[in-house]
């Protein structure tokens, strides 16, 4: 078994030390890594992902990549490296601290070398109180690090492996502290990120331990990954669906202005974790929306969308506009003015995202769009005028469904002015007129046709618009449908 | 003030009325943006070396590069996976919105509708129509019940007799995935198994159906295909960096 001594760096290749003459002769061969690694990335995603159709159950196709043998082995390994680390934490002699940090340091390479970490073995053995141990006050940085590490990575597995840090959380928060090392708080934050991001219920538990102080502070600082990591597992920790999780996250000290300075100067990569908590807090809290949009941040994202060509970001800050807009009527009717420059920042930015080529862009685009021309006759002026229109059009007769059912409803909101009562509504002829002759009728025909009720009931309500409009051609349709 | 309009139980028909519409973070309407999202709900921190990270990297920036569209005879060349799943969406398959099963036609799916949400459809039933459809299209033939259409089915257009239209409730996941494999293994077919995954429920559900629907070999025994990153996108497995020295000590777990 290869395996290399603590004091050599060298790290193996991910199979070799599992000793497999055919891992070895695999890893030879570059195209056949090359499809090992993208079938892992694959199963990767498939191992992170906690999505609402888990059934409790993590899907496990034929394990092609690594072989019964190999599996076996590295099992065998994981419970013998927890019997080691067993023996060291009970141990209180000479070199006590070194040989832990061996111990954990070998359980941890076995939980890291692939996607597929021998979790079950690992708790089987009995990993966990030995963990927890390894966190103790005052232990080495090294310790806790590894320590850390390993519970991880147990935490991003199946759901019930993730319950299991239960015992641990409470260490790992209170590592989060200030006077912690970075890496240390680091890992801490990316193993507490985890158990967030398993459910509502660890969610909780997080909460009421008092884990989000502490990772919120760790979003101060300008840069590094440690702020990355804890935006990340904010994001996790405030995603609701209890929104006060997101009300307290704004009102924590340096917060709000951490998160404008982030999505002004930081990297990609980093402003897409803050977009993501921007998301919760708008969606979910309304106190954070009224805070935030008394700040620049439309600003902000207007800049971002205007400027980024990286999807992951552009859905985040996307949809937090998106949320800001429909969450609070305030913004389109005090910030986004029509005539402001801010507005027509707006507004140019959402046609960008409906001349993507990523349908999300588009649809959530259209519906920002649609939200706001709920609002003013002024504003629908506003979007009737730009350049929004021909593509909307556009969209509506070539795009997939769900986009082509936001279109519509921006384009229904342009016909339509807000009216006091629920009498019958106050037509906005030119805007109509206009729109039916360019072609929009058949668009909603369509949706009329199409097997979702919500559609259907959009085409027919615009149909019937057209009809009180009196357009005998546009009559002549409608009775056709009905046949 | 945020207007949430629900109307799936207003039977009315209300005039248009132009309303804000806010969602929740976990409302469907946000699920398609999620989908990447949802992949980093949980991450595992690996331990690479630098090279095997790059290598990781020029894979998964690679794999960008397009695909063809499996199903035979269609041959669309689809520059991103988002765009393939639009494709897919638009051409091969059908929603039902009452329900969510996915067909490939819009005829299966429209026989569905009739048969499975219909209750205008039941009483013809009740009173001996032939209403049944044969689900080939060109056939034509009507039925007076579900077993008699099946029977044509098998008897005429050589479905397997396992072959069941409407299943009562979708497969359990493991299921699914027990019987791709056991298709795979029969199949062997080298650019099925190049496969990605089938990530939700509505495609599991599309590739039983096409599968267990076509008659001839037309389409590969796996259809799946998993969210990979568009262009634009690198997901890399997140791992921990350390420095390299001669003796183990941890500098920084920088990105």
């Amino acid at each position: 078994m290869a395996d290399d001594s603590a004091a050599s760096h060298r790290r193996d290749p991910i199979k070799s030390s599992v000793g497999n003459v055919a891992a070895q002769r695999r890893r030879q061969n570059a195209v056949t890594v090359g499809k090992e690694r993208r079938e892992s990335l694959v199963r990767a995603k498939r191992l992170c992902r906690v999505g609402p159709s888990a059934d409790g159950d993590v899907p496990v196709e034929g394990n092609d990549m690594i072989t019964d043998e190999e599996e076996f082995l590295l099992e065998a390994q994981t419970s013998s490296a927890v019997e080691d680390l067993k023996s060291t934490v009970a141990y209180q002699g000479k070199g006590a601290m070194q040989k832990r940090v061996n111990a954990l340091r070998e359980l941890r390479r076995l939980l890291s070398k692939s996607e597929f970490p021998p979790i079950e073995a690992a708790l089987k053995a009995g990993a966990i109180p030995l963990l927890v141990q390894c966190l103790s006050f005052g232990s080495q940085d090294e310790q806790l690090l590894e320590a850390a590490w390993c519970l991880t990575n147990i935490a991003a597995g199946k759901p019930e492996e993730t319950k299991a840090l239960l015992p641990a959380l409470p260490l790992l928060i209170a590592h989060l502290g200030e006077k912690s090392s970075l890496p240390v708080a680091e890992q801490c934050a990316w193993a507490l990120g985890n158990v967030a991001g398993e459910g509502e219920e660890l969610r909780n538990v997080l909460l009421s331990q008092g884990a989000l102080p502490p990772l919120a502070r760790m979003m101060l600082p300008n840069k590094g990954s440690t702020v990355r990591t804890a935006a990340w597992a904010l994001s996790n920790l405030i995603k609701g669906p209890d929104p006060k999780a997101a009300t307290e996250l704004i009102r924590v000290d340096g917060v709000l202005d951490a998160i404008l300075r982030h999505l002004r100067k930081s990297d990609e990569e980093l402003a897409t974790e803050v977009a993501w908590v921007v998301v919760y807090l708008s969606a979910l809290s309304n106190f954070a929306t009224g805070v935030l949009v008394k700040t620049d941040v439309l600003h902000l994202l207007v800049e971002r969308l205007a400027t980024s060509n990286s999807l992951q970001l552009l859905i985040p800050v996307l949809r937090s506009l998106g949320n800001l807009v429909a969450g609070d009527s305030h913004t389109t009717s005090t910030i986004l003015v029509p005539g402001l420059e801010i507005t027509d920042g707006v507004i140019k930015v959402l046609v960008k995202c409906l001349k993507s080529e990523h349908r999300v862009l588009k649809k959530e685009a259209s519906w920002v769009l649609s939200n706001i021309a709920a609002g003013s006759v002024e504003h629908k002026q506003l979007i009737y005028s730009s350049e929004a229109v021909p593509l909307l059009l556009h969209l509506l007769s070539t795009a997939p469904f769900d986009i082509r059912k936001e279109v519509a409803y921006v384009l229904g909101n342009l016909c339509v002015a807000p009216t006091g009562g629920d009498g019958k509504p106050n037509l906005i002829q030119e805007h109509l007129v206009s729109l039916v002759q360019r072609g929009c009728l058949s668009g909603f025909i369509d949706l009329v046709r199409s097997a979702d009720v919500e559609a259907a009931r959009l085409g027919l309500q615009f149909m019937e618009l057209v009809d009180m409009g009196e357009f005998t051609y546009a009559a002549h349709l409608f009775s056709l449908l009905l046949i | 003030m945020a207007m949430v309009v629900d109307y799936q139980h207003d039977l009315s028909f209300p005039y248009w009325t132009s309303t804000r519409r806010r969602f929740d973070p976990d409302s469907p309407f946000f699920s398609s943006g999620n989908i990447e999202r949802e992949l980093l709900a949980k991450q595992v921190a690996l331990d690479l070396t630098e090279d095997e990270r790059n290598q990781l990297e020029k894979m998964v920036a690679k794999d960008a590069r397009g695909v063809f569209c499996p199903i035979v005879g269609c041959g669309a060349r689809l520059i991103s996976l988002e765009d393939f799943e639009d494709h897919y969406n638009a051409r091969h398959t059908a929603s039902c919105s009452v329900c969510s099963r996915v067909y490939p036609t819009s005829h299966l799916l429209s026989i569905h509708v009739s048969e499975a949400h219909d209750s205008f459809f039941q009483a013809k039933v009740a009173r001996g129509y032939a209403v049944y459809e044969c689900l080939v299209e060109g056939c034509g033939l009507k039925f007076k019940s579900y077993k008699g259409r099946q029977q044509h089915l098998v008897d005429k257009h050589k479905f397997p007799t396992s072959f069941e239209f409407f299943k009562k409730a979708l497969p359990s996941k493991k299921q699914r995935q027990k019987n791709h494999r056991k298709q795979a293994m029969h199949k062997k077919d080298e650019e099925a198994s190049s496969k990605m995954e089938v990530e939700n429920e509505t495609m599991d559900g599309l590739v039983s159906a096409v599968s267990k629907l076509s008659t001839s070999d037309s389409s590969p025994s796996t259809v799946s295909f998993g969210r990979r990153h568009t262009r634009g996108l690198t997901f890399v497995p997140r791992s921990v960096q350390h420095e390299k020295r001669a003796d183990f000590r941890l500098a920084g777990a920088k990105r």
